[in-house]
């Protein structure tokens, strides 16, 4: 009998492991979910050097056509299940770079993004507050 | 030897080389200079002690017909900045390099400006693009590619209402 | 194959097929290897090294994964809104470059802005340099192994992320804190205890037996060796240029803002090692704080910004001409290049950042003939930031 897709999920989305894509200015703020103050791997949540380990990709920030080439090529490397959290509203509308011809505006028409989490940047606990959703999304799916 | 004030460097260049300029506060000299010469005279210039090349910045005139590039120099010894101001023509943009000079940091400012603006200067071997992969266009940094029309056509969805506040 | 029986029999049989096959092909390199390009503590850059054996014999950078193209999207803007969109020219340091950018603007307007406003503004671009200076030290320190000054680092730049979130609203970015004119509001009630309770704490950081560990001592001491000759040559400033033996620093140079009141010191060194440079950037912060304190100390009362600018006019022309106005930012010198055609709007910004000429000629002189393993001890003890050289 196959397994459904959300046994799947909630048996491997316990504690999240993410890829160190750390690009442009909203990186800024989740160097301290790493670091000691508001320190993320009591929540079992480290960060590993290879997509192919990892459940999560954080986008944090704008993107330019150089780096979105090399952002998708992470995201297929990923293996499923996965999550993209986009951070910023740069991911959003464009944000402060809205008339830039370098950077693209909507995130969503390249990677698939299942949540967003706007600011500018987004502080330390909203990241936590996201994670805390997905737990929380993961466990109430039947 | 010593540090020198301004109005004394000034005065030696406008009796060596003929060239006019202007003192306009404590450590700042600006100078018009002609293209003809302008190698030999950078070479004297850093003979006097101009080591450090700050900037290399270009401008676009198009209603005048013309880019103008200004070179910025520090002395670290007489602590002044000496910035030359350069008028080339804008359809056939072509400058001597002054990488024989100061190698090293000269060579990344040109290889920037030719890509943004499209200039070519003489003498430098190595003016690959720097920032943007398979640009083709205009140079993007010239005054008539408008990035806000560029942008609404490419980026922005005509149809979606939400959207079109980014075109007026 | 066939099952073997003892640990050095598969040992020994791997190894004398593997080293037949593994020689060099080429004679000018071996193989390529693509270091970047996302870097924990700086952001996207990458650079193409050709190896051969251990030993790197080219090395070709290969920015602009950041390229926004800020010098013409400040061309969009009025000074008004261009001081907000000037702290991300290079986010770590983002005071700095409000600074820059409210200085040019003012002297192409001519403006002065009042006493209490310079030495606020002075006071606010010290934090941030010492802020910035932690997240050297905490890069470094990932880059040569040694987590636990990673964690105590970013513990302690969190007091003066709070400071700045009490005084400005921002904890990273201060929204235009420092705009043409002055400063956008004055200090709130208690902020001078507050910034002397900080610095308490970051001297008590500062001690360095606890943070000297013979791993990153060993790891950094003689690498990536860079001589003055070579230094000034290449166009290296700041802590980098300092370290190789010249004593050059714009705020004692060419002083701007009230720099020339303060007391402080240049620290220099003569090796020019990664070691040098680390130990450089330790000695500013020592420095930074003594000029907060003196500042404290001398703050007159007054008005905080320049009644022209008092209250926020969309419309103010900005008079013909142009101005080059140099500063010392973090990393090194920064210079910002203005010129306007009598509008409201900048007809063209040059923005000239230390990273530039630091991760374009200087890290390839300093990678060529450098082992592998030494390769992120020198990227990070040159202080880059990539989107100071993207913009």
């Amino acid at each position: 009998m196959p397994i459904k897709e959300s046994t799947k999920l909630k048996r491997l989305i316990k504690a999240i492991w993410i890829f160190n894509w750390f690009n442009s200015c909203g990186f800024i703020e989740l160097i301290p979910v790493v670091a000691s103050r508001w320190d993320m791997e009591r929540f079992g949540m480290i960060i590993v050097g290879s997509p192919r380990h990892a459940d999560v990709l954080f986008i944090a920030g704008y993107q330019t056509l150089k780096s979105i080439k090399r952002a998708r090529q992470v995201y297929e490397q990923m293996a499923a299940p996965r999550v993209v959290i986009a951070l910023g509203s740069c991911t959003m509308t464009g944000g402060m770079y809205w008339d830039s011809y370098n950077t693209i505006k909507k995130l969503s028409d390249y990677i698939p993004v299942n949540m967003y989490i706007p600011g500018c940047p987004p502080r330390p606990e909203a990241v936590f507050e996201a994670c805390a959703k997905i737990f929380q999304h993961v466990e109430e799916m039947d | 030897m010593a540090a020198k004030e301004a109005l004394e460097i000034l005065g030696k260049i406008s009796s060596e080389f003929k060239i006019k300029g202007e003192v306009r506060r404590k450590g700042r000299i600006w100078l018009d200079t002609p293209t003809e010469g302008f190698v030999d005279f950078c070479r004297w210039l850093k003979e006097q002690g101009f080591e450090h090349l700050s900037a290399i910045s270009a401008i676009d005139w198009p209603g005048e017909g013309m880019y103008e590039l200004a070179y910025h120099l520090w002395s670290y010894l007489d602590k002044t900045l000496i910035t030359l101001k350069v008028k080339i023509d804008r359809q056939n943009a072509v400058m001597k390099s002054v990488t024989e000079i100061w190698d090293g940091s000269a060579e990344a400012h040109e290889r920037e400006i030719h890509e943004l603006f499209g200039i070519k200067f003489e003498g430098n071997n190595n003016l690959t693009p720097l920032f943007l992969e398979d640009w083709e266009g205009l140079p993007p940094f010239r005054k008539d590619f408008n990035w806000r029309e560029y942008v609404g056509e490419k980026y922005y969805d005509r149809d979606n209402e939400r959207e079109r506040v980014y075109y007026d | 194959m066939s099952a073997r029986s003892t640990m050095t029999e598969i040992m020994n049989a791997s190894a004398s097929t593997t080293i037949s096959q593994s020689q060099p092909v080429a004679e000018d390199g071996g193989y390529d290897l693509y270091f970047g390009p996302a870097h924990p503590g700086s952001g996207n850059f990458g650079v193409k090294l050709k190896v051969a054996g251990e030993v790197v014999t080219s090395a070709r950078a290969d920015p602009g994964y950041l390229h926004r193209g800020f010098e013409k999207l400040m061309e969009y803007r009025m000074p008004i809104q261009n001081s907000v969109l000037s702290d991300r020219i290079c986010v770590l340091e983002a005071l700095n470059w409000n600074l820059v950018h409210a200085e040019a603007v003012e002297e192409m307007m001519e403006i002065e802005p009042p006493e209490r406003a310079k030495y606020i503004r002075v006071i606010m671009a010290e934090l941030s340099r010492i802020q910035s200076h932690i997240i050297w030290f905490g890069a470094f320190c990932i880059g040569t192994g040694f987590e636990t000054g990673f964690k105590l680092a970013f513990g302690y730049r969190d007091y003066i992320l709070d400071l700045f979130e009490m005084i400005t609203g921002g904890r990273v970015y201060p929204a235009g804190y420092i705009c043409p004119g002055g400063v956008r509001r004055d200090f709130p009630d208690g902020a001078t205890q507050k910034i002397a309770q900080v610095l308490d704490r970051i001297r008590r950081m500062l001690r360095v037996e606890e943070m000297e560990n013979p791993g990153l001592v060993g790891r950094a001491k003689g690498v990536g060796i860079l001589k003055l000759q070579d230094a000034i040559k290449l166009g290296a400033t700041g802590p980098v240029l300092r370290a190789s033996g010249l004593k050059a620093d714009v705020r004692k140079d060419d002083p701007y803002e009230v720099y020339e009141t303060f007391d402080f010191e240049v620290p220099t060194r003569e090796e020019g090692d990664a070691y040098a440079r680390y130990l450089v950037g330790i000695e500013e912060i020592r420095q930074s704080a003594k000029i907060i304190q003196q500042a404290l100390r001398q703050l007159p009362e007054g008005e905080v910004i320049a009644p022209k600018f008092k209250r926020i006019k969309l419309v103010t022309k900005i008079p013909e001409g142009d101005v080059y106005v140099r500063n010392e930012v973090a990393r090194g010198e920064a210079g910002m290049y203005m010129v306007s055609d009598g509008g409201d709007k900048p007809y063209r910004v040059k923005i000239r950042g230390p990273s530039f000429l630091h991760m374009i000629p200087v890290l390839e002189h300093l990678l060529t003939g450098a082992q592998i393993a030494d390769v992120p001890a020198i990227y990070w003890s040159l202080n880059v930031c990539p989107a100071d050289l993207d913009r």
